[in-house]
């Protein structure tokens, strides 16, 4: 009858193909990119289509009442059974397409941009991976399949962070990722391992009922949701183990603008939302929940407003804009709310972080270079495409009517308000002002370039030397031409070999604009621009769909005032400092020097952690440990056999070699033998 | 436990295997060097492929005892040649299988005094195989010591780093544990009164409290140190580093699992006081053992110094999941026998691959390896991941039935545990990042990736490895089915 | 009576012999005296032999077989004595019992 019946294997489908191509492209077709990219499309077009089928095709289920689809996975005994299964529900087939629709548009995307990279078979083998990982995770139904995919989405981030790994800054980076990530999972693993011994179940439906209905005793909520949110906030970047994101824009544009914007990132929410019932019927839970996420909000955004890269600065966007969603999460769980907020924002959020990132990703291939000074300075502006989809993009971001942005914002900004203190609502309105304001920073200075005997140019115009111009995948021309009719702009020249990897120097002579970019890229910036523009106007159908009803929302004026204000006032600051003819190009920051020290420091995180490590990890413990076992465990060994050489050679003075030392021993045992014989018997 | 005679010597064939193989091997000359390698392979490959029989052909409706055979031996001394198959030991005949065939191939480039070196190295694994099928005492012991010996020579003759220090510690080190093992099993033979070393008839004796009590911590002890308990670990790092690379792979392997397995088999079978008595003890000595090895890694230099430590922290969760006495934790903990002995096996052979070459372990002299060699490389970042405990491959299921139950029984030494699976990640990586990734040393940039045959053994080891990562239940059905009626024998 | 004729006096003689002996050869420096000492001893339990032989034994014949036996064993050990203290001599041109330490320990 319709899908229901086959929902099963459908969902395997679609979890099942892209692990397929990872396994088919790793031992068969690693080195040869046409196959490699042939497999990887192949078996991530299927899933889209797939899963855009449930999305439009599935009624009748709601979050009240999902469908569970599972087949036992391990069973080890009767307390300990871990099925393998799908939940399908709003929240789930939602999430669906959104992975489903991203990553296929960067693998198209990427097509582009890796091109005539030695890794490209490698690179698709780990995008298909990763894929399978994060549709299994959206759709598991128990928290241990969730875990694994989990873990397993974590993997996919540390092969693609440190895709190219004889750069060092990008085998730290992943290492980074994978050790940080990891750190906020053991709490993870220890909820569950608490929830497995005392609830009984890892099953998502019986753990919501339970925070629903009350039914799970209190310290075990609290604790195990606690333990739970390290996870997230260790998938999600949120204070204080955020810093592997920033590092992870190590990797290729495209993986950012999937793994570390739109997706992998965003899991970590999508477990609130999952678990919505379960963390809301804990306050303390949500309280810190809140918390933290509002210190990220407000952490990054002021280190992303004096970050010269631009993937720094989406990064740091990224993470405070996650921090937002968990505030719109976590205050709706404290007042009773739902989590239509939280999971909209994460909506829109993934369609325009995404586009940002992916025109960053351009400007980026095409320049050379991640510093955006110095895209304005070669002419960024004149690349219509990505210059006009990155408008958008930030318009979106920064919450300007009528792009969708506006209205996840102003949702969550709602939920914020129903708050009983103010405060919160007030420091999600500065973090709006403080997102609008870095993001047209960026928009600004590239399209307004300032002319080349500007003072500006004294101070901007060092290139900082590699920094994270990403090595071979600069298209040097080696790569398969021909199939993609791409006019890249230098390889229009004629795609000879030994063409210049710096024409970032030649003039921005590049013709015809829409020769600038190939085809390939400016699709999916023309598709995540589409969306951006429609997700807002579907705010109420969409809510619809996940709750069940629409709630008529009444608008309240002020708080619409506020935002907008808010947003236009950055925009307005941006306006002043970067783009008006008169600026200077300078932040307002640097009226306060010490301020905007502390700012460029990352708030001093990463030394923080550094120390940590260095001084706690390695050299208290490690170090601690190894001399017990070389000098107190080892040695402990090694004495007992010096000892017993040692006795050994104490023992041997008593071989005398006198004759008659021997003798008179012999005699005296005799003798006292004799004695006893004779007397004793 | 119902006995179901075998209709074909299944166990003695390959216990025999290998040594129709090495007494073959002693008329051929050295020279013959193609051939001594096929003759070991084959005998080896013998082994194998009825492991897997016993493993796929073990009927778990059935259950009990089977592919038994039992002939009695010494009758003045209750000694039984007595062999069978349950969900206990399939996994680790299997195991053993796995990784003797896949160390012939390992060793194929040997060079010098091949002859000898499969020779001693086929007498090994005999004694190891008739380890895990033993159910008679004195016969477990004398393979056990048979698997122990000829060690010594392997690692004196054909070791690299500080060989002759390590043989002497590792064999004496082995020697002191059986000291420790000997007075036990004689305490229960001498105590039971019905003069046999028949394990299952032991099982139906109730041994006074004290006398299990003595009898299971000697034990515990002596085979503890097989198994690297913490803290009798300290020749195993010093062992694996000197040893050449199949014995390596065969130590840290399989014959770790010796003692776990014995203590598994043996110690808490039979003495089940004794064993509730020691558990806190026991549970301790693994909690610790698992987050040492962890740190004490994370500061070693030198490849099988990271891999030696690691597996002392391994052999910890097996311990932590035995101390639980829980099903899940023997589950997991037989599991974790056979994952992480699949895993270090595949550690070590693509140390030994990178070794032959470069001739050099230190991590901070190699580097860019992946650069050079690709495929070499991916097999062992593949086990460093499955030693970071990523889903997808044995080991994860392992911890996890252990960790789990782990902090059901032990809160706190459950939660040390799960912490320190953050250090064992970031020693991993670690190693993975200094090793194989960042600038290639020119040194080795001329060095050729691994031949399709030369590989073989590796993949052997990653497929095993995902099968199982993918298909725990294959695994776990099997293991529960002894496992179960073992508790509750209890 | 007699104290030739008690048999004490004879145990007398030969604890006194014994004990000489026996003296000498735990004293004694100089292998040949050792030798000497030894065949004090025996010679010792020769007498002590006879003595039981002539008061107590029955048969007046295995006191005296005995001795003879004893005679010959000394004979026999005195020969395998002296070429071992020729061969010491050889080595370490000396016969003194304290030269003679090179199995120490």
């Amino acid at each position: 009858m319709g899908p229901v019946d086959h929902l099963f294997s459908i969902c395997t489908a679609i979890v099942t193909l892209p692990l397929l191509a990872f396994a088919l492209i790793m031992i068969f077709a690693w080195k040869k990119p046409k196959v490699a990219l042939a497999i990887s499309l192949v078996c991530s077009t299927i899933p889209l289509i797939l899963a855009w089928y449930l999305f439009l095709t599935v009624r009748d289920v709601s979050l009240a009442k999902p469908i569970v689809t599972q087949v036992e996975w391990l069973v080890s005994s009767d307390g300990f059974r871990i099925p393998f299964g799908f939940l399908i529900d709003p929240v789930s087939l939602l999430m669906l397409v959104i992975v489903a629709t991203i990553a296929w548009l960067i693998q198209i995307y990427s097509i582009g941009y890796m091109e005539g990279d030695p890794g490209f078979g490698r690179y698709y083998a780990d995008l298909s991976l990763f894929g399978m990982a994060m549709l299994s995770l959206v759709s598991a139904n128990g928290l241990l399949q969730l875990f694994i995919s989990w873990e397993l989405v974590g993997l996919a981030s540390y092969l693609l962070i440190g895709f190219w790994y004889e750069k060092f800054s990008a085998s730290e980076a992943g290492k980074k990722a994978f050790v940080v990530t990891r750190f906020g999972d053991i709490g993870f693993f220890m909820g569950l391992a608490f929830l497995t011994i005392y609830f009984g179940t890892l099953d998502i439906t019986a753990v919501n009922l339970a925070g629903l209905k009350h039914t799970m005793p209190q310290w075990l909520l609290t604790t195990t949701s606690l333990l739970i949110f390290c996870g997230v906030a260790g998938k999600s970047a949120q204070f204080p183990i955020h810093v592997w994101l920033p590092d992870a824009m190590e990797g290729p544009t495209p993986v950012s603008a999937l793994l570390h914007s739109a997706t992998m990132v965003a899991a970590g929410v999508y477990l609130i939302t999952r678990l919505f019932p379960f963390f809301a019927a804990s306050p303390t839970t949500c309280s810190v929940i809140l918390a933290i996420s509002t210190i990220t909000l407000l952490l990054s955004s002021t280190i992303g407003m004096v970050a010269r890269d631009i993937k720094q600065v989406w990064a740091y966007s990224t993470i405070s804009q996650l921090g937002f969603m968990a505030m719109g999460l976590a205050a709706a769980g404290l007042v009773g709310g739902n989590l239509f907020a939280g999971y909209y924002h994460l909506t829109t959020h993934a369609a325009f972080k995404a586009l940002l990132f992916l025109c960053a990703g351009v400007f980026i291939h095409h320049f050379g270079t991640n510093d955006f000074f110095v895209m304005s300075k070669e002419g960024g502006r004149y690349l219509k495409i990505p210059m006009v989809t990155v408008t958008i993009g930030a318009l979106a971001l920064a919450g300007i009517f009528p792009f969708s942005g506006f209205f996840s914002k102003e949702a969550v900004m709602g939920v914020l308000w129903s708050l009983p203190s103010k405060i919160w609502v007030t420091l999600g309105l500065f973090g709006a002002f403080l997102t609008a304001y870095y993001t047209f920073r960026v928009i600004f200075v590239l399209l307004f370039p300032r002319p080349d005997d500007h003072k500006a140019w004294e101070e901007y115009y060092e290139v900082p030397a590699t920094a994270h111009s990403h090595g071979p995948a600069h298209s040097h021309g080696h790569g398969p031409h021909g199939d993609f009719s791409h006019d890249d702009a230098h390889a229009h020249t004629g795609s000879a070999p030994g063409h210049q990897h710096d024409e970032a120097h030649s003039p921005h002579g590049h013709g015809d604009e829409h020769h600038g970019v190939p085809w390939v890229m400016s699709f999916p910036l023309i598709v995540l621009a589409g969306f951006t523009l429609v997700l807002g106007f579907l705010q109420g159908r969409l809510e619809g769909f996940l709750l069940g009803e629409s709630h008529p929302h009444e608008l309240n004026y002020t708080l619409l005032i506020l935002a907008v204000g808010a947003a236009l006032l950055g925009i307005g600051m941006a306006w002043r400092d970067w783009g008006a003819k008169s600026a200077t190009w300078q932040g307002f920051i640097r009226n306060f020097p010490s301020l905007e020290n502390f700012f460029i420091q990352k708030w001093y995180m990463d030394h923080f952690w550094r120390w940590f490590l260095d001084t706690v990890i390695y050299g208290l413990f490690s170090k601690w440990f190894t001399y017990n076992d070389r000098r107190v465990v080892d040695g402990g060994v090694d004495a007992v056999s010096f000892s017993c050489i040692g006795g050994g050679r104490l023992l041997s003075l008593l071989q005398t070699a006198f004759l008659q030392y021997n003798l008179l021993f012999m005699v005296l045992v005799l003798a006292g033998l004799g004695i006893y014989l004779l007397m004793g018997l | 436990m119902t006995e179901h005679m075998a209709s074909f010597p299944v166990l003695s064939c390959m216990l025999l295997a290998p040594v129709v193989g090495l007494f073959i091997l002693l008329f051929l000359k050295e020279e013959q060097g193609f051939l001594v390698r096929m003759v070991s392979l084959v005998s080896a490959g013998i082994s194998f492929a009825l492991s897997i029989y016993t493993f796929v052909g073990y009927d778990k409706q059935l259950g009990g005892l089977q592919f038994v055979e039992k002939y009695p031996w010494v009758k003045a001394f209750g000694i039984t040649y007595f062999v069978g198959v349950e969900g206990m030991n399939a996994p680790l005949l299997l195991l053993t299988g796995i990784v003797i065939f896949t160390g012939v191939l390992t060793m194929w480039e040997l060079k010098e005094r091949v002859r000898e070196y499969f020779i001693f190295q086929l007498a090994l694994v005999t004694g190891v195989f008739g380890v895990f099928m033993s159910y008679d005492m004195f016969f477990f012991f004398l393979f056990y010591e048979i698997a122990v010996v000829p060690m010594y020579i392997l690692i004196l003759i054909w070791g690299s780093t500080r060989k002759i220090y390590a043989a002497m510690k590792l064999t004496l080190y082995l020697m002191a544990g059986s000291g420790l093992i000997i007075p036990g099993i004689l305490m229960l033979y001498s105590s039971s009164g019905l003069f046999t070393f028949d394990m299952l008839q032991l099982h139906g004796v109730a041994f006074a409290p004290w006398i299990q009590k003595i009898a299971f911590v000697f034990m515990y002890l002596g085979f503890g140190v097989l198994a690297g308990v913490w803290p009798f670990h300290t020749w195993s790092p010093v062992g694996h580093v000197a040893a050449p690379t199949a014995v390596s792979m065969l130590h840290a392997g399989v014959l770790m699992k010796l003692g776990s397995f014995a203590i598994l088999r043996v110690a808490m079978y039979l003495c089940p006081e004794g064993f509730q008595y020691w558990a806190q003890f026991m549970g301790l000595l693994a909690a610790v053992g698992i987050v040492y090895g962890v740190f004490v890694g994370l500061a070693q230099t030198d490849l099988k110094y990271v891999i030696g430590y690691s597996s002392v922290s391994h052999m910890g969760i097996v311990g932590l999941g035995l101390a639980t006495g829980t099903v899940d934790g023997l589950n997991g903990a037989v599991f974790q026998m056979f994952a992480h002995g699949v895993m270090t096996a595949l550690f070590f052979s693509a140390v030994g691959f990178i070794y032959d070459r470069t001739h050099t372990r230190d991590i901070l002299e190699l580097g860019g390896m992946s650069k050079i060699m690709p495929v070499a490389s991916a097999f062992f970042i593949t086990a460093a991941l499955c030693g970071a405990g990523v889903p997808g491959m044995a080991s994860f299921w392992a911890e996890l039935l252990v960790l789990v139950s782990a902090v059901k029984v032990f809160p706190v030494r459950g939660l040390f545990a799960i912490a320190s699976l953050v250090i064992g990640a970031l020693f991993a990586l670690r190693v993975v990042q200094n090793t194989f990734f960042n600038d290639p040393n020119p040194k080795f940039a001329h060095f050729e990736d691994v031949s399709p045959f030369l590989g073989l053994p590796r993949m052997i080891l990653i497929g095993f490895m995902i099968f199982f990562g993918l298909f725990p239940q294959v695994m776990v059905g099997l293991i529960k089915t002894s496992i179960v009626p073992f508790i509750q024998g209890m | 009576m007699l104290i030739f004729n008690q048999l004490e006096t004879y145990l007398y003689l030969a604890v006194i012999l014994f004990a000489i002996g026996l003296y000498g050869v735990l004293s004694r420096r100089n292998l040949i005296a050792v030798l000497i000492s030894v065949e004090l001893m025996l010679n010792a339990a020769s007498i002590n032999f006879m003595a039981f032989n002539r008061f107590l034994a029955p048969h007046p014949a295995v006191g005296q077989v005995i001795t003879l036996f004893i005679m010959a064993v000394a004979a026999a050990e005195a020969a395998i004595a002296l070429s071992i203290i020729m061969a010491v001599y050889r080595k370490l041109k000396s016969i003194n019992v304290e030269q003679a330490t090179e199995l120490r320990g």
